[in-house]
């Protein structure tokens, strides 16, 4: 390169000191943009072939403090040309979405950050510098969302077990106080400890509802025997209730508490290895809700039924919480369907479990016992309650009943 | 490192990546359970940290400056352990655990708040005056901090990524002796980011030794390295709720001696996402 325009001003018969000048500062110029394409064909294999954004700190924040990209995976390429380290975070609302930390003085590093549409905050340096704003556009013409790995739901189903672990801590502690009151014979205390655990066990019932031996023993009704309420297999939790709510009496309960007990203990090694497949997340709630819809809709709504419903439908809280990150790129209407079924549910709930309170959800994680108490006082849930509470439930067993199919899983 | 040797080093890791027989990655299943119970070990130190930092701030605003001198290190403990996790929330990590140097107005910026802050009033002004307001901050800061953890699904990238983030930080900032500058408690956070980067190794260790045997026996040995010397500065070697002597004491032939195997270690940690197949 450095001869091919070097030659063209020695090759004159005359070169004036003044042409020979302009041909070195000619050369000289073209060889430093040799060096530039070279340098800039590097950075070009760096990067792959998503765009880079270049972002420079410097004292006072980032340069530019507003970027624009669309989304999908991007690449940002972040220089300190501050004389600190510093650390570069893309921040969703108040959750550190992406970070690249201790970048020295002088040094670029890249960061690759898979984002979704909209306004996301970056830390700029120093933490008094003002924030840089990170536009998200939607992408028109990027691929559909991409279907769902079995990786993708590691995090739901881990958060779902440390759920269980620890909703089993508690059934455990509540199933001793209810025995130890059905021990001592004292009805009132039994009954209220009856309800906290039969809550506690009704939030578990999908992850129950995976072992059939146990979810039988605990949890199945008299009309599930042959010799119904007689029959000596009868037990777990509905033996429990009709023997304290029904009969009125702690008589003859301290086997069946001491049987469930036993059953949890079981219950608790057996889920404490447990793989919830991905299919069960959102297929075993709806089973549940539908279970609950089913024989709500047969007989009497009793207080009794509410309590139960009020544990499912925490449960199923739960898992729409797992899910609905799932849903919102693969089917977001059915994520807003899920979400509005949910509260709509939750709602009615609060409304029937504290008759004239206004609004102060009963379906809080501490089942406060006057709130329970509150419910068997009532007695009978009133007709139009009733209807609602099964509209509601039934509208959530469908919502959940649908989410495989949009996540694309069988089974 | 120079652009045409990045350019080559980069060739030669896309060729080898080329020659390398297809790696099955580990199946789904089996990152479940070490991630859940990654996410309890979290929730107990979150249990924990909120009652040391109770006492620690009720220290500070009955005036006690002895007891709230003492506590603040083993309070300290608990969130530097799970630095991974509380790190994510970015409003709180600033306001419980920014340090002087990250305000524009150092010392004096009005939004310099938290341990750090605390830090600076009972170790350096030796006084309780004037800190209550800070006590009351952090002890909402930290029960915010649990009650977003406990509803948090933790993003299994992120819990893995962590074990090398820990030790990054102990490298940046606890060598160098930067973390607690007025109390001079360093070794405190510097073992407790070793314990919250171990126990993400031994819950991920299993999986990791399928992949590369060499890699796990490699790690083990640096750890064990690093927690030998920390060892030699424990205040009573059988009681280790004493914690550790001041880092003023740790003398320079250490400070080497620690930074060799805890560059190996996050530099090592570093790949672990990648070795089940997680990136």
């Amino acid at each position: 390169m450095n001869s091919t325009h070097a030659t063209p001003s020695t090759a004159h018969h005359a070169p004036s000191p003044r042409l020979m000048r302009l041909g070195l500062v000619a050369s000289f110029l073209l060889m430093l943009i040799a060096f530039g394409v070279f340098a800039l064909s590097l950075r070009a294999v760096e990067s792959g072939s998503d765009d880079g954004t270049l972002i420079e700190i410097g004292a006072r924040g980032c340069q530019p403090s507003r970027v624009e990209v669309p989304a999908g995976e991007r690449t940002f390429t972040i220089v300190n040309r501050s004389d600190r380290a510093i650390e570069w975070e893309v921040i969703d609302g108040v959750m550190v979405l992406a970070e690249r930390e201790n970048i020295a003085p002088g040094m670029r590093q890249p960061l690759r950050v898979d984002l979704a549409p909209g306004d996301y905050a970056m830390t700029c340096g120093l933490l008094s510098n003002p924030h840089g704003e990170l536009h998200v556009t939607p992408n028109g013409n990027a691929a559909p969302a991409r279907a769902l790995a079995a990786h993708d739901f590691v995090g739901a189903r881990a958060e779902l077990r440390v759920y269980t672990t620890l909703q089993m801590r508690k059934l455990e502690r509540a199933s001793a106080a209810l025995a130890q009151a059905i021990n001592a014979g004292d009805l009132t205390a039994a009954r209220t400890a009856y309800l906290q655990a039969r809550r506690i066990d009704q939030r578990l019932a999908m992850p129950i509802g995976l072992f059939g031996d146990l979810d039988q023993r605990l949890n199945a009704p008299a009309d599930y025997y042959a010799g119904r309420e007689k029959d000596p297999d009868f037990g777990g939790f509905p033996r429990l209730a009709q023997g304290l709510f029904s009969a009125g009496s702690t008589a003859g309960l301290a086997p069946v508490a001491k049987q469930l007990m036993a059953d949890l203990d079981v219950l608790s090694r057996r889920l404490a290895q447990a793989s919830v497949p991905p299919a069960q997340l959102a297929n075993g709630s709806a089973r549940a809700l539908q279970t609950w819809h089913d024989r709500a809709t047969d007989g009497e709504m009793t207080p009794l039924a509410l309590n139960d419903l009020a544990g499912i439908t925490e449960g199923s809280a739960k898992i729409v919480t797992l899910i609905d990150p799932l849903l919102a790129r693969q089917a977001p209407a059915l994520q807003r369907q899920l979400d509005q079924a949910l509260s709509a549910l939750q709602q009615s709930l609060a409304e029937a479990a504290q008759p004239g309170a206004d609004g102060t959800t009963s379906t809080a994680e501490s089942a406060a016992p006057d709130a329970l108490q509150a419910l068997l006082d009532a007695g009978a849930v009133p007709a139009a309650t009733a209807q609602r509470l099964l509209a509601n439930s039934e509208a959530l067993a469908k919502a959940l009943a649908a989410v495989n199919h949009a996540l694309a899983l069988s089974g | 490192m120079q652009p045409l040797s990045r350019w080559i080093s980069v060739s030669a890791l896309a060729l080898m990546a080329l020659n390398a027989p297809a790696q099955a990655a580990v199946p789904a299943d089996a990152l479940v359970g070490p991630i859940a119970e990654y996410k309890l070990y979290v929730l107990d130190n979150l249990e924990q940290l909120v009652a040391h930092t109770r006492e620690f701030t009720q220290a500070i605003e009955q005036g006690n400056l002895d007891k709230a001198q003492a506590l603040y290190a083993p309070t300290r403990v608990y969130y530097e352990r799970i630095e991974p996790i509380a790190e994510m929330f970015a409003d709180l990590d600033a306001s419980i655990d920014a340090r002087e140097d990250d305000y524009e107005h150092g010392v004096k910026d009005p939004d310099f708040t938290g341990f750090h802050r605390l830090e600076y009033g009972l170790f350096k002004a030796q006084s309780t005056q004037g800190l209550a307001p800070y006590a009351k901050g952090l002890m909402q800061d930290v029960d915010d901090l649990d009650q977003r953890v406990q509803g948090l699904t933790f993003p299994p990238s992120t819990v893995v990524g962590g074990a090398a983030a820990l030790m990054e930080e102990v490298a940046a900032t606890k060598v160098s002796g930067e973390e607690d500058r007025y109390s001079r408690s360093d070794l405190w956070d510097f073992q407790a980011n070793v314990d919250g980067a171990k126990e993400i190794f031994e819950l991920f260790k299993p999986l990791a030794a399928e992949e590369d045997a060499g890699f796990v026996k490699r790690v083990q040995g640096n750890f064990d390295d690093v927690e030998a010397i920390l060892a030699d500065y424990r205040v009573d070697p059988q009681d280790p709720k004493k914690g550790f002597v001041s880092y003023d004491k740790v003398s320079d032939a250490d400070r080497r001696a620690l930074t060799g195997p805890v560059n190996v270690l996050a530099e090592d940690l570093s790949t672990l996402r990648g070795l089940l197949g997680l990136n």
